[in-house]
């Protein structure tokens, strides 16, 4: 970025670099719209996004006539060819939910739900045939409503693709740039940023889109928006279980959804992990500590859906938070100012409604008269996936370029060749969780404790940035401090103090 | 490339091993992932290493160097660096996947020593909860920090957990200038070696908590303090948590075996060591696929590692040769006051002795170790203490051994 002169008008300003805001802004940027998007933090997908289930939602749980059943089947609709397009993974493992005979009435009710929304191949599944789709479900648990259109992706993969395929159709992305305060003139909006790091100190856009996700009601209020009735926030805490258990669950395991939400879910990843969760404890909106409580709750309810798996394999908790605005979500356009948009209370479904959310924010743009161009969108290029290549497909690759034969992380075998190809990328990550999420070093079962240390050599190096200055996930995360030998007071004070206990012994 | 002997892992015991395997008449690919030999010696600058095998006290990279040396210029030994071991398969022979800055490495192995030790267990694998900020490190990814780059951590430093990594690490970072505020372990001893509680942490003046252990953590960027209860009864006791201001949380919590690279192999697990069973010979109960070091369990010294590297790779040879004797097997059995032993099984052959070693449940004094084979007692050694945690070596003349063996201990009597 510094080589290029820094940008400060856009056509099109989008706040938050989430699932939707992403979604929002790879759509306008294929259209040839001059866009910008604001991300507070280092990297998109760090906020609510990251911290997901990752599951498409085939669409049955929502109420029928709401915006999320409307989204939900629409997004769910579009994700194959979105990942297809994207070159991301897409798991079609279709998803299950699961109760004893007591909940037959309960299934039902969903099932004729999911028929009133539109949903395809919904059927219940009983016994032995339940029992083949998923071994592991405890012997008590003899329904389930198995949604064939459900499906796995990884969020934070697909939220980055979508960043990049707006980069490389033209639009601009802004990490860092934490807005703090919205002017309103002459139908044009000044958006300034917080941090005197931002890499800009403001933008200028004719059109604003709010999608901040957990922020966005405080976005909101910059511009003198009242902020809504019935907000709360919610925090899913997640367990995630080591690789080696591949095959525990085969898809998505629901219990039967409640009032606070789907339940906590027995869950895999697309990479082949055992995710767990998630939990729904209000909180406040950007507390993302997991609590014992809250583990202990979601080992108890899984062990109701599933045998219990061996959480001895347990190599991470987590926890995200999401935004909740009365039973559904909120998409408007704003009467007081023109052409700003905002988007509230985007949780569950909303990764799965994200792609059908940004087509109607689109079209409203449109409708008010934003300008698009009639362009062949560029494809994002996809980074070769060693884990994925065949024996002579990597021995081609490393032979052209003998990083690829150098393994970083062990556990997730990663290659220098991987890490490097994505310092270069559009959306350079500057953090090492950045990184861990496009390639996967430090995600694995010993979570970093190898690769650490040279992922901060490769992002010192490849950045061209001081140690000192690479972080875990954003300026004030940085993980070394100075040069060893640097903080002698404490130590001398320490050995003076051992002495004088010497010397009065002797 | 064909071998007879493929050892994977370059640290003290695929060094050894690939030493003793090449003694013994083998051909031997030893492949190590990194660079260069050594493993984890290389960031233990620390000294402690080699008073059994060389007589002296040496750090960590001497003590590599010194058998670096051994095998280097060995014509029998290939040392393949940076590669990296994707996958094991096996028909008559072994066939061994790898990956290198040259390309992809295929080795055709008649038998094959797993020496790649351990890895640390993270902050998610004990439940450890709070926020997610940086400053929380394994100690010996800290170490790599500190010792192999040159670079600090940190300040104000806890430390969870009494293992020797964590005990020589907060000696280490006092020396380097930082505040260790405390070692904290759950467990109501310091987990690592008594000489290593005097010399890191009561020569620096560094606190040591008992029964306490760190709950959960503080900080959004950087970790800005820890939660620090007492155990009760072998329970937490939230309701004395204490937070303590710290910028950085190293953990010292215990280490897993990395055995998942022969997941596919139907070997029998040994849930002691969190790892498999192994005979005398260190083979697992797959033909020809040994293991040696940590992997197999955690040890002490790193002499002993050595010690397995040296048996494993002699049996990997003479495996290789169609010449180990495997016709007797006698399963180790045990009294209740033994946690587990290694091996799990020995034969009866021509070697003159085994060497068995095992963990007890608790701390033991003047006992009396004892081996009985079909009713008759074949051995009977005399012990001042044995602490839990230690391993314990008997070297048993196998001369008597029978059909059976029982290893019990008794209480010495002490006369009136």
């Amino acid at each position: 970025m510094s080589t290029k002169q820094v940008k400060n008008n856009f056509e099109v300003a989008i706040i938050g670099g989430g699932i939707v805001g992403t979604a929002v802004f790879s759509e306008l940027c294929r259209l040839g719209v001059n866009c910008v998007l604001l991300e507070a933090s280092e990297d998109v997908s760090n906020g609510s996004t990251k911290a997901n289930s990752g599951i498409v939602h085939s669409g049955y749980d929502p109420t029928p006539n709401s915006l999320m059943a409307k989204f939900n089947i629409l997004g769910a609709n579009m994700y194959e060819d979105m990942c297809k397009r994207l070159s991301v993974t897409y798991l079609k493992c279709g998803t299950l939910t699961v109760s004893n005979e007591e909940g037959r009435q309960k299934l039902n009710d969903l099932l004729n739900r999911g028929k009133q929304n539109g949903v395809k191949g919904l059927k219940i599944v009983e016994n032995k045939e339940l029992h083949k789709l998923e071994p592991n479900l405890n012997s008590d648990i003899t329904l389930g409503l198995y949604a064939p259109t459900g499906a796995l992706v990884s969020p934070y993969n697909v939220c980055v693709a979508l960043a990049e395929e707006g980069i490389v159709n033209g639009g601009t992305v802004y990490c860092y740039f934490n807005v703090n305060k919205i002017k309103y003139q002459n139908q044009l909006y000044t958006i300034y940023a917080k941090e005197s790091y931002a890499p800009t100190p403001f933008v200028n856009a004719k059109y604003v889109i709010n999608c901040a996700g957990a922020n966005a009601i405080e976005v909101n209020k910059l511009l003198g928006l009242p902020e809504p009735q019935n907000v709360s926030y919610v925090k899913g805490e997640y367990i995630i279980l080591d690789k080696s258990l591949k095959g525990y669950v085969n898809r998505p395991i629901f219990p039967l959804p409640t009032a606070m939400g789907k339940g906590i879910v027995s869950n895999l990843t697309v990479h082949g992990n055992i995710l767990l969760g998630p939990t729904a404890t209000p909180c406040q909106k950007d507390d993302v500590s997991v609590s014992t409580d809250s583990i202990a709750q979601i080992v108890d309810k899984v062990c109701l859906t599933i045998k219990k798996p061996n959480f001895g394999k347990t190599i991470k908790l987590f926890a995200g938070v999401r935004a909740k605005v009365g039973n559904d979500f909120v998409i408007e356009r704003d009467n007081t100012h023109k052409n700003y948009y905002y988007t509230l209370g985007i949780c569950s479904p909303g990764l799965t409604s994200a792609p059908a959310i940004a087509v109607y924010i689109k079209d409203m743009l449109i409708e008010d008269g934003l300008k698009t161009k009639n362009i062949t969108p560029k494809k994002r290029k996809p980074y070769p996936e060693l884990a994925t290549l065949s024996r002579q497909e990597l021995n081609k690759l490393i032979k052209a370029n003998p990083q690829y034969g150098r393994i970083i992380c062990k556990c997730e075998n990663v290659s220098e060749g991987e890490i490097i190809d994505i310092l270069n990328s559009p959306l350079k990550p500057t953090s090492i969780d950045a990184i861990k999420r496009r390639v996967r070093p430090s995600m694995g079962r010993c979570q970093g404790s190898f690769c650490i240390p040279k992922l901060i050599n490769l992002i010192s190096q490849y950045l061209n940035i001081p140690k000192e200055k690479v972080t875990l996930n954003g300026i004030g995360s940085e993980i070394v401090i100075s040069d060893i030998k640097q903080y002698g007071y404490y130590a001398r004070k320490q050995i003076n103090t051992v002495l004088k206990q010497v010397s009065t012994k002797k | 490339m064909k071998t007879d002997v493929l050892v994977i892992g370059g640290g003290p015991a695929g060094m050894a091993c690939a030493f003793s395997a090449a003694q013994n008449g083998a051909s031997v690919i030893l492949v190590e992932r990194e660079y260069r030999l050594g493993g984890i010696l290389n960031q233990c600058i620390h000294n402690g290493f080699g008073l059994h095998y060389f007589n002296e006290e040496l750090s960590g990279p001497e003590y590599a160097y010194r058998w670096q040396q051994k095998i280097e210029n060995n014509k029998k030994i290939k040392i393949m660096c940076s590669t990296y071991v994707t996958k094991i398969t096996r028909g008559v022979n072994f066939f061994v996947e790898a990956t290198n800055p040259e390309g992809v490495v295929n080795i055709e192995a008649k038998s094959v020593i797993l020496a790649m030790g351990c890895r640390e267990r993270p902050a998610g694998a004990i439940n450890l909860t709070g926020t997610r900020p940086a400053g929380i490190f394994t100690a010996g990814c800290a170490q790599a920090i500190v010792n192999l780059q040159g670079k600090m951590i940190g300040k104000k430093v806890v430390i969870l957990g009494s293992g020797d990594i964590g005990l020589i690490m907060a000696r280490r970072l006092v020396c380097e200038g930082a505040q260790v505020v405390g070692v904290f372990e759950i467990m109501d001893k310091c987990g690592g070696l008594a000489r290593n509680y005097t010399q890191c942490l009561q020569d620096f003046n560094i606190p040591l908590h008992l029964s306490t252990t760190i709950t959960r953590v503080k900080g959004t960027k950087r970790l800005t303090g820890v939660y620090a209860a007492p155990l009760i009864n072998g329970k937490v006791d939230y309701t004395q948590e204490k937070l303590i201001p710290c910028d950085t949380l190293l953990l010292s919590v215990g280490l897993t075996p990395e055995i998942e690279l022969v997941s596919n192999f139907n070997l029998e697990q040994y849930p002691f060591t969190k790892s498999y069973a192994v005979d005398e010979y260190l083979q697992t109960t797959e033909p020809g696929l040994f293991l040696a070091g940590n992997i197999m369990q955690v040890n002490d010294l790193v002499d002993n590692v050595s010690n397995d590297g040296e048996i494993a790779g002699k049996s990997a040879a003479l495996y290789a040769k169609g010449k180990l004797d495997i016709t007797q097997k006698i399963e180790i059995a045990h009294d209740s006051s033994i946690r587990y032993t290694i091996p799990k099984y020995i034969y009866k052959n021509n070697e003159k002795s085994a060497r068995i070693c095992f963990r007890t449940d608790k701390e033991y004094r003047r006992i009396f170790v004892t081996a009985t084979s079909n009713k008759k007692q074949i051995a009977k050694n005399y012990v001042i203490t044995i602490t839990n945690g230690q391993i314990y070596n008997l070297n048993l003349n196998k001369q008597n051994l029978n059909k059976n063996l029982f290893l019990s201990i008794e209480q010495q009597k002490i006369q009136e």
